[in-house]
């Protein structure tokens, strides 16, 4: 089968991209053609077409195009509307614009953008809508899209690549019970809660420490401002590292160092952190948001709330509870394995292919 | 989404449940501080990604809108028509077009009309013959004639355009000029001003230089210096060495010279171990040996000879002490006349014998025994020139002891005898008693007298009377 993935644009280290890459080859070893469509790309290996060409690339309606939805782009729209080949959206959700006001008008203005084309793909009537997660999924069942064309399937990852990888700590922090949070610096990943949860942390064990991964968008530079502005108001200045430019090898040595990852975001598509953390043994405190339920599983303790005496509470609890902390590393590594593992995934993708043999 | 239930699930409820409660109680024990919710962005704050947005404006010109180039083209066109920045992927969209040859118009179109431009709305005058006609050079063949159509048309337009271009090239070049020309002279001013930097950097790389060269100077100063200090620390450290060298050399030779005393040492405690051993072999030897006839014959003659002389000297009841006794037979001689006598002699075998012949004799040293009599505590004395003859004997000091033992007017018999029990020869002793008359004088006796003998002889010598 001719399979043509477009995707808004590619970068290393980027989780749809990572999806993207992982699915391109895992379709290469079922034996399908497949090529790659996409505006711009940046540090990665595979070669891209420009997204003008793909639908003279798909010669028949058996051929599929395979779009991964997660901005709001006016092409693929079109394109799907006009082309004779079969129809796959894949979907890694969009962060509600609501997250960004006061913040950024220009995200606000491009989340919406994304979030507005649902109704119309959701009316396209695809022959499938390919989900990361159960909650992603949602957005086309209410708007009734029909169950028997959706089906889901985890992103493919880089975590084998990253637990091969020799870690290195030597910039990262010193403190102990260490909190780690991956993710950019984005106003959905409730940075200000974690920020909390460390003072009420700090109160009990002076020595306590945030670290988080991620980068700034120069566009979401107010909200950096306002980041720095709470961790200097709850007087954790000291004892929190914002890594904007963490490596592999940073990113391994710091699941293996941490107490905890803290994962309290409101709005997360799938969370490839979560998986990472279960893969390499790192315990999870979460926020029972969006899909981070269905991706950590009972893996790891999910809250309804972040008040920051609970998630404290709860790291403490950690480290003094070795049964509990076995008792999650063990729950967390089952889970990867049965369910997010590569090999697990190819399988699924397969299996989700053949409802187009049929 | 709710979580699988399982067993293990109520596992972690029971424990969610007991960090519910140690969370209300550190949050009674220790509350966090009341802060205010975090700061919400003011417009006054936005950053320069947002400026530029006039989002009250909702009419342009088309004019507006088309003069700036490339991206500042497309940021403006972005901000204008949908209030935004230009995100990343729609902006390298329009790039390609724009560089493929698509008109500034066919781009702003592209804005307006797509879902988000409809949504927001701006109008802009002038936009939509130019978009429709943009679209309409891309249909298939009719497109071809229309584009060829337009281009013909307008070509006395373009005319005037590209004499409009020319007249502004013109302008632009003589502009040009112009900032060459100022470029030029600030060119000069600088080409001045870096002649001057280059006489003051030469002036001051001049005095660097003669600084660097007094700075060598002292450097070799203290090169020579260091050098000197070199060699003298050489010579010290090869005297050291030598000096250790040494040391381990004396070290060798004390601990040689102390295995050497200790080897003397013990051969000296054996060779007075031997010494003691033939002492006491010519002690018994001495005793053992048998005088013979002739000689104890002559000897009893003189000795009875010299005892009459000294019992017609000595007052009656006289006490008189002899050393060197031998075997006793000089001591038996004064007995014979009635002399009252004692003896002292060394060799412990002859004293034993002599003893057996009921004389009063001792075994002892002589001449310790004469040092410990009291002054003038004896009437007669006698010595044997054997006593004299002993090695390291000082004889004047002990012709002094004999005079300071003596009563006033006492007398001291010095016997010169060949004495076959010791290994005393004879001719030496004679000499010393012969010099001894001159040394007897010389201690204070008076009136000398030789007593001649059969091969041998005494002297008789008196200490003055009070």
């Amino acid at each position: 089968m001719r399979i043509g993935v477009l995707v808004p644009g590619l970068a290393a280290h980027d989780a749809v991209s990572n999806d993207t890459l992982g699915m391109t080859a895992a379709l290469r070893r079922l034996g399908h053609e497949v090529a790659v469509f996409a505006p711009h790309a940046r540090g990665v290996d595979e070669p891209i077409l420009a997204p003008a060409a793909v639908g003279d690339w798909l010669r028949s309606p058996q051929d599929v195009l395979l779009y991964h939805y997660c901005v709001g782009w006016d092409f693929p729209l079109a394109l799907f509307q006009r082309t004779r080949a079969r129809r796959i959206l894949r979907y890694h959700n969009i962060t509600p614009p609501a997250f960004f006001a006061d913040w950024s008008e220009g995200y606000v203005s491009a989340c919406a953008e994304g979030r507005g084309q649902l109704d119309a793909y959701a009316a396209m009537n695809c022959e499938l809508y390919l989900g990361c997660s159960p909650y992603n999924l949602e957005d086309f069942s209410v708007r009734g899209v029909d169950p028997a064309r959706c089906a889901l399937l985890p992103p493919f990852h880089q975590v084998e690549q990253l637990r091969g990888l020799q870690a290195d700590a030597q910039r990262l922090p010193a403190g102990s019970p260490l909190l780690l949070m991956v993710g950019r610096l984005a106003p959905n990943k409730a940075h200000f809660a974690l920020v909390d949860a460390l003072a009420a942390l700090k109160l009990q064990q002076p020595r306590a420490h945030l670290l988080s991964l991620g980068k700034l968008d120069p566009n979401l530079s107010r909200y950096g401002d306002a980041l720095e502005a709470r961790i200097q108001e709850r007087g954790v200045a000291a004892e929190t590292t914002l890594l904007q430019d963490a490596n592999g090898a940073e990113l391994r040595a710091a699941y293996e160092r941490a107490d905890a990852l803290l994962m309290l975001s409101e709005h997360e598509g799938f969370c490839v952190p979560l998986i990472e953390a279960m893969a390499l043994g790192t315990p999870v405190i979460a926020r029972a948001s969006s899909a981070l339920p269905w991706t950590l599983g009972n893996a790891g303790l999910l809250w309804e709330s972040t008040d920051p005496h609970l998630i404290a509470s709860a790291v403490l609890r950690l480290r003094t509870d070795r049964e509990l902390r076995e008792t999650l590393r063990e729950r967390g590594r089952a889970r990867y394995a049965e369910r997010f593992a590569p090999s697990v995934l190819e399988r699924d993708l397969h299996a989700v292919l053949q409802r187009f043999d049929a | 989404m709710a979580v699988s239930s399982s067993p293990q699930d109520e596992y972690l409820e029971r424990v969610k449940a007991e960090i519910r409660a140690e969370a209300e109680r550190a949050r009674v024990r220790d509350p966090l501080p009341r802060h205010d919710p975090p700061p919400r962005a003011t417009q006054a704050r936005r950053p320069a990604f947002d400026a530029g947005i006039e989002r009250e404006r909702l009419d342009y010109a088309i004019g507006e809108l088309t003069g700036p180039h490339y991206r500042a083209f497309l940021d403006q066109a972005f901000r204008a028509v949908l209030k935004r920045p230009p995100d990343e992927a729609g902006s390298e969209l329009q790039i390609r077009l724009l560089a493929a040859g698509a008109s500034k118009a066919e781009v702003l179109g592209n804005l307006r009309w797509s879902p988000e431009g409809r949504r927001v709305g701006t109008r802009v005058r002038g936009l939509l013959p130019r978009y429709a006609l943009a679209k309409l050079v891309r249909v298939p063949l009719l497109g071809y004639f229309v584009e060829w159509g337009l281009a013909f048309a307008g070509l006395p337009l373009l005319l005037r355009h590209q004499r409009a271009a020319d007249t502004s090239s013109a302008a632009r070049f003589g502009a040009l000029d112009e900032a060459q020309a100022n470029a030029q002279r600030m060119l000069d001013e600088l080409r001045a001003a870096h002649a001057a930097l280059d006489a003051e950097h030469d002036r001051r790389s001049d005095a660097l230089r003669a600084d660097i060269d007094r700075m060598l100077l002292r450097l070799d100063a203290l090169e020579e210096q260091a050098r000197g200090l070199e060699e003298r620390a050489r010579a010290l450290e090869a005297r050291a060495i030598a000096g250790a060298h040494e040391a381990i050399e004396l070290r060798h030779y004390v601990h040689a010279a102390n295995h050497w005393v200790t080897s003397l040492q013990r051969s000296l405690d054996e060779l007075e171990e031997t010494a003691a051993s033939g002492r006491e072999r010519a002690d018994a030897l001495a005793a053992s040996i048998d005088v013979d006839a002739d000689e104890a014959t002559a000897r009893d003659a003189r000795h009875a000879s010299w005892s009459a002389v000294l019992a017609t000297r000595l007052p009656a009841g006289a006490h008189m002490l002899d050393l060197d006794s031998g075997d006793g037979s000089w001591l038996a001689a004064l007995a014979a006349r009635g002399i009252a006598a004692s003896g002292v002699e060394a060799n412990a075998a002859m004293v034993a014998r002599a003893q057996q012949q009921g004389l009063a004799i001792a075994v002892g040293d002589p001449l310790a025994v004469l040092l410990r009599c009291a002054d003038g505590d004896l009437d007669g004395l006698s010595l044997s020139a054997t006593t004299l003859a002993r090695e390291q004997t000082d004889i004047a000091a002990l012709l002094v002891e004999a005079r300071r033992v003596l009563k006033p007017g006492g007398h001291l018999l010095l016997r010169c005898e060949h004495d076959p029990h010791r290994l005393v020869i004879a001719n030496a002793a004679l000499d010393a008693a012969q010099h001894s008359r001159a040394l007897l004088v010389a201690a204070g006796f008076v009136a000398p007298k030789s007593l001649p003998a059969n091969r041998a002889f005494a002297l008789l010598a008196q200490r003055p009377a009070a």
